[in-house]
């Protein structure tokens, strides 16, 4: 094919998009409600993951160490509880803290008996440890139980099960709940297509009777089916992400507890956006394309 | 320029098979004007199509310019039909482009320069009296002006066949003469023109070849006025130069 027979095809395509303002109103519509669902469906999952990290995150497991450690032992016991892979947080707490944490709970009348303690503190310094990951705390909480000093370890087990747990659901429905988005959108997308292309058969058919080879005939298709695909993800990046930073901006401004909840596990747009904004391009871009490719070719045969 | 060698076609109905085109022979010189002239139903259709290359024969063989579309190839056949200029009774122009764009669609199928482009489309619009209205849609010229479209549309890339499918079925009486006369002017300068249509009155009316088709068989050609004398089913000659 020349290169002005291709300029002249590719400038048909986009011209097409003006010409059958009603079918290409029609595609980008379905199109970008496809999209728009598909993303709603994403950030939610996306945002409810990482709530439950979050949560998962706050849960402390507790390693108390031998009362009788020296302070080099202490730091050995430091050194070892750092080195340990999975680990994202350790905080020292000695046996000082806890009873000063402890007395503060206690009312006044009880405070002849909190003195007594400061002279035989019977409380054990401690290390808080948190964890990257959930799924790591057995084995971490083992890898704790074994480093020389360390009395005894008390870790959420049975809670962090249960966020492990739910954060595997949550993800399964979540990406599951864009897979049938993305099918159902595949099902009304390619219907769409095959009405606009049923719509324009007569020009198919006027195409092959002036002796245009398919190629001929399909590129202006093609690009046509690009274009709108990329308009409708276009659109449906600004309503998603537009949407979406509003509602990050809000979250902001809610009150109280919600507000640090929020603030610490909302997914920021600049999280999420280049991985939206690429896979709405890509799969628009090849359902439109694509898409008008399989529903032209059984127009061709004449 | 057109052969058709004992060409049967039968198409598969749910009744079983529907006889279209009953082992016809015919051979069409080139630079001839000739009717196939027939009720609807008498295989008119079945033959353009096999012209076209759209159907091929159950039996038998079609040559078109002296190639054998039996063996054609998929891929070959736009440019067979690039071979020729095919006029529909329903003119068949695209809604969204002006006349000119209707036209010049034709030449850039088939790759021709824009420049040539340039100066052969308004050429060919004004050979049908409509360089005038080439910016204008189909949908704003009447019946009569849309057929002469397409028939600039069919001759603007010179042809050497030009295939009409009833061309005065949706245009009125008074203006069928004149688009018959402006084939037949077509016709003088060179290309071979096939004319299908059922109207008899018409085809009277000129002194042109006239082959009648009923049941999917020929049953009478009255021969090229030129060769007086020799009537009935014309003998398919040997040889690929006798076919074009």
């Amino acid at each position: 094919m020349k290169w002005s027979s291709f300029k002249y095809l590719v400038r048909q395509g986009i011209h097409s998009l003006g010409t059958h303002s009603m079918m290409t109103f029609a595609s980008i519509g379905v199109l970008t409600v496809c999209l728009v669902l598909t993303g709603i469906a994403y950030l939610f999952s996306v945002n409810v993951d990482s709530l439950i990290d979050y949560l998962g995150s706050q849960n402390e497991t507790v390693v108390y160490l031998n009362p009788d450690l020296n302070e080099e032992q202490t730091a050995a016991v430091d050194t070892a509880i750092r080195s340990i892979s999975g680990v994202s947080g350790v905080e020292y707490v000695s046996k000082e803290d806890v009873l000063s944490t402890y007395k503060g709970y206690m009312s006044e009348q009880y405070a002849d008996l909190w003195d007594a303690f400061d002279n035989d503190n019977p409380f054990k310094a401690n290390y808080r440890v948190t964890v990257k990951d959930l799924d790591d705390i057995q084995r971490i909480s083992d890898e704790l139980s074994a480093i020389e000093g360390v009395d005894s370890v008390s870790a959420p087990l049975a809670m962090s099960n249960v966020f492990v747990q739910v954060q595997d659901v949550v993800t399964f429905a979540g990406y599951g709940l864009v897979a049938v988005l993305a099918v159902v959108a595949v099902v009304v997308i390619s219907n769409t297509i095959r009405i606009t292309v049923f719509a324009r058969r007569r020009e198919i058919n006027i195409m092959k009777y002036v002796g245009a080879t398919n190629g001929f005939i399909r590129l202006p298709f093609f690009v046509e089916g690009m274009a709108a695909g990329l308009i409708s993800a276009f659109i449906a990046s600004v309503i998603v992400l537009g949407g979406y930073w509003v509602l990050t901006y809000y979250s902001d401004l809610v009150p109280g507890f919600w507000r640090s909840l929020l603030s610490e596990s909302v997914v920021p747009v600049t999280d999420v956006w280049y991985k939206v904004v690429p896979a709405f391009a890509a799969f628009s871009v090849l359902m439109g394309g694509v898409g008008s490719l399989v529903s032209i070719r059984k127009h061709l045969d004449v | 320029m057109i052969v058709f060698d004992h060409v049967t076609k039968y198409y598969e109905t749910s009744d079983g098979e529907n006889l279209a085109l009953d082992d016809m022979s015919l051979h069409i010189k080139k630079g001839e004007f000739v009717f196939v002239l027939g009720h609807s139903g008498a295989g008119k259709s079945t033959f353009l199509k096999m012209i076209l290359r759209e159907e091929v024969p159950t039996k038998g063989n079609v040559y078109v310019a002296g190639l054998d579309l039996v063996h054609m190839k998929k891929r070959d056949v736009p440019y067979l039909r690039r071979r020729m200029g095919v006029v529909f009774q329903d003119f068949r122009l695209i809604p969204t482009m002006t006349a000119y764009e209707n036209v010049a669609f034709a030449m850039r199928v088939t790759n021709i320069p824009e420049e040539e482009i340039r100066v052969r489309v308004p050429y060919a619009l004004s050979l049908v009296g409509l360089k005038e209205k080439a910016d204008r849609l189909p949908e704003e010229l009447s019946g009569g002006e849309q057929q002469r479209v397409a028939l600039a549309r069919a001759v603007v890339h010179s042809p050497k066949l030009i295939i009409a499918d009833e061309p005065t079925g949706n245009i009125d009486p008074e203006l069928s003469k004149e688009m018959m006369e402006l084939l037949q002017a077509i016709n003088n300068v060179g290309p071979t023109v096939v004319v299908v249509t059922h109207e008899h009155e018409l085809v009277q009316e000129f002194d042109k070849r006239v082959i009648t088709i009923e049941h999917g068989k020929i049953v009478s050609d009255t021969g090229s006025p030129e060769d007086a004398g020799q009537t009935g089913e014309t003998a398919i000659p040997d040889g690929e130069e006798a076919l074009l």
